[in-house]
């Protein structure tokens, strides 16, 4: 114990050994420093404007990614209330008389034939046949 | 509200808008003159020299066309009942259930007297409704010659007088002129005065003018504001400038179901601009109307309308939301006849 110094950040990467050759357990027990704060350390040795740049760097991504996230939020609920006012009930509406079109379409069909009463339908695709009973 | 100055704003929203029998002017009991069948077609070949320009209609309708197309806001439940009494009366039951407002009952009649000026027109036109707290709207509108049209409207609030003005018409070949005088006091001598004029240049463009004077005991002022309107095929740009800010409206027709309006709308006084888009979808197939809008204050708002057909009902549901203050605000109305 008497043989561990206290190590300060700024020292660079140092290897300890303790000088009894105690286990690994002790070593790590006596050690002041944490697994991350050893993997810190090891960062020291970029320059500093390498540092500084990549913390720049590594903040403002995560607020980017923060803002991008509320700001996809915000716009997903404008977005999703607008249409449901502006547009869904136009489109409810239009389906609706679509789906009245085609069944009136359907019972005129079976009421009269399959050639008769296709108002607006394709004209000369099927020739007029007359209807045997 | 009710300030002669709401005779350039669109009436409030279904108070006992008259529509239905034959022979009757839509004069809703604001303070507008009723819709007037819109001038000739511009560029229509006259068949004297110098060929004649067409009368421009009344300054007020001249944003009107825009302003139609945007939905109106809607809140609490409404049932309208109208019924004919005749060809010359109708009356009308309006029950109004609201959260924000109070609810209430209005009875309102409307009286269409027999001299046929048009064949959508007959004058004189008495059109009145009265609250369940006794507040009364009624306006008088006549045709004294072929070119003058008068108007008296008074408005009260229970048992006081709020607004009582009188307001006279010209309309000339191709030019019109109106002189509003509102809330006349002599007593204390006050009052507003609103005169407008409005030339047909060309057949597509008309200009024209208003100036406002009101008066207080100790105080009075005036301000002035300059119009201008242009028609073209489909569409109609209006722009009004004036001592209290200015004011921009472009309708377009885009197809016979579809119909466009931009608003810009500058106001000195609050120093705000507004910018507001509404369009107008009309399915008569489906007995559908539709209005939306969206607006540069985050509002957005639409009103549908459908017509329940093998009964005379019609249904208009309304929504408006303000997205930055997260309001939301929706009604429905019934109208019965």
């Amino acid at each position: 114990m008497a043989g561990i110094e206290e190590l300060s950040p700024a020292a660079g990467p140092v290897e300890t050994r303790p000088p009894e050759g105690e286990i690994d357990e002790d070593e790590d027990e006596e050690l002041d420093e944490t697994i991350l704060e050893r993997l810190w350390g090891l960062t020291e040795m970029f320059p500093d404007t390498l540092r500084s740049a990549a913390e720049v760097t590594a903040s403002g991504s995560v607020t980017v990614a923060k803002k991008l996230y509320s700001f996809s939020r915000a716009a997903l609920w404008v977005g999703t209330t607008s249409f449901m006012i502006l547009v869904l009930p136009v489109v409810f509406e239009t389906e609706r008389l679509q789906l009245e079109q085609q069944q009136l379409q359907q019972q005129r069909q079976i009421l009269l034939g399959p050639n008769a009463g296709m108002s607006g339908g394709m004209p000369g695709l099927m020739p007029p046949a007359p209807v045997k009973m | 509200m009710g300030s002669v100055l709401a005779a350039s704003s669109p009436p409030p929203p279904g108070s006992g808008v008259v529509q239905g029998a034959p022979g009757l002017v839509s004069a809703p009991p604001g303070f507008s003159m009723p819709s007037v069948p819109p001038p000739s077609v511009p560029g229509q070949p006259a068949g004297e020299t110098g060929s004649p320009l067409p009368n421009p209609g009344t300054y007020e309708e001249c944003h009107r066309k825009c302003k139609e197309v945007f939905p109106i806001q809607m809140e609490g439940v409404r049932l309208v009942v109208n019924k004919g009494l005749s060809n010359h009366f109708q009356v009308s039951h309006t029950v109004t259930l609201s959260t924000l407002a109070e609810s209430g009952y209005r009875f309102g009649a409307t009286y269409v007297g027999t001299q046929q000026t048009g064949p959508a027109e007959s004058f004189p036109v008495m059109v009145g409704d009265m609250d369940n707290t006794g507040s009364l709207n009624a306006q008088v509108i006549h045709q004294l010659t072929s070119a003058v049209r008068s108007k008296i409207a008074i408005q009260t609030q229970q048992h006081k007088f709020v607004n009582w003005q009188c307001d006279m018409e010209y309309r000339g070949d191709d030019f019109t002129s109106a002189v509003t005088l509102g809330n006349p006091d002599v007593l204390l001598g006050s009052g507003i005065i609103v005169a407008h004029y409005l030339q047909s240049i060309s057949p597509a463009l008309a200009l024209g003018g208003e100036l406002v004077y009101h008066r207080r005991p100790g105080e009075e002022g005036a301000v002035t504001s300059l119009m201008g309107r242009y028609t073209g095929n489909n569409y109609v740009a209006t722009l009004t400038l004036g001592g209290a800010g200015a004011h921009a409206t472009y309708y377009h027709r885009a197809n016979d179901q579809l119909q466009l309006g931009v608003e810009f709308e500058g106001s000195m006084r609050t120093q705000e601009t507004a910018v507001s888009f509404g369009y107008q979808l009309d399915l008569p197939k489906a007995n559908l109307l539709f209005k939306g809008s969206v607006d540069s204050n985050w509002v957005v708002g639409a009103v549908l309308e459908k017509k329940l057909l093998p009964l005379p009902l019609s249904l208009a549901l309304g929504a408006f939301l303000n997205q930055k203050k997260n309001k939301f605000q929706c009604g429905f109305n019934v109208t019965v006849g």
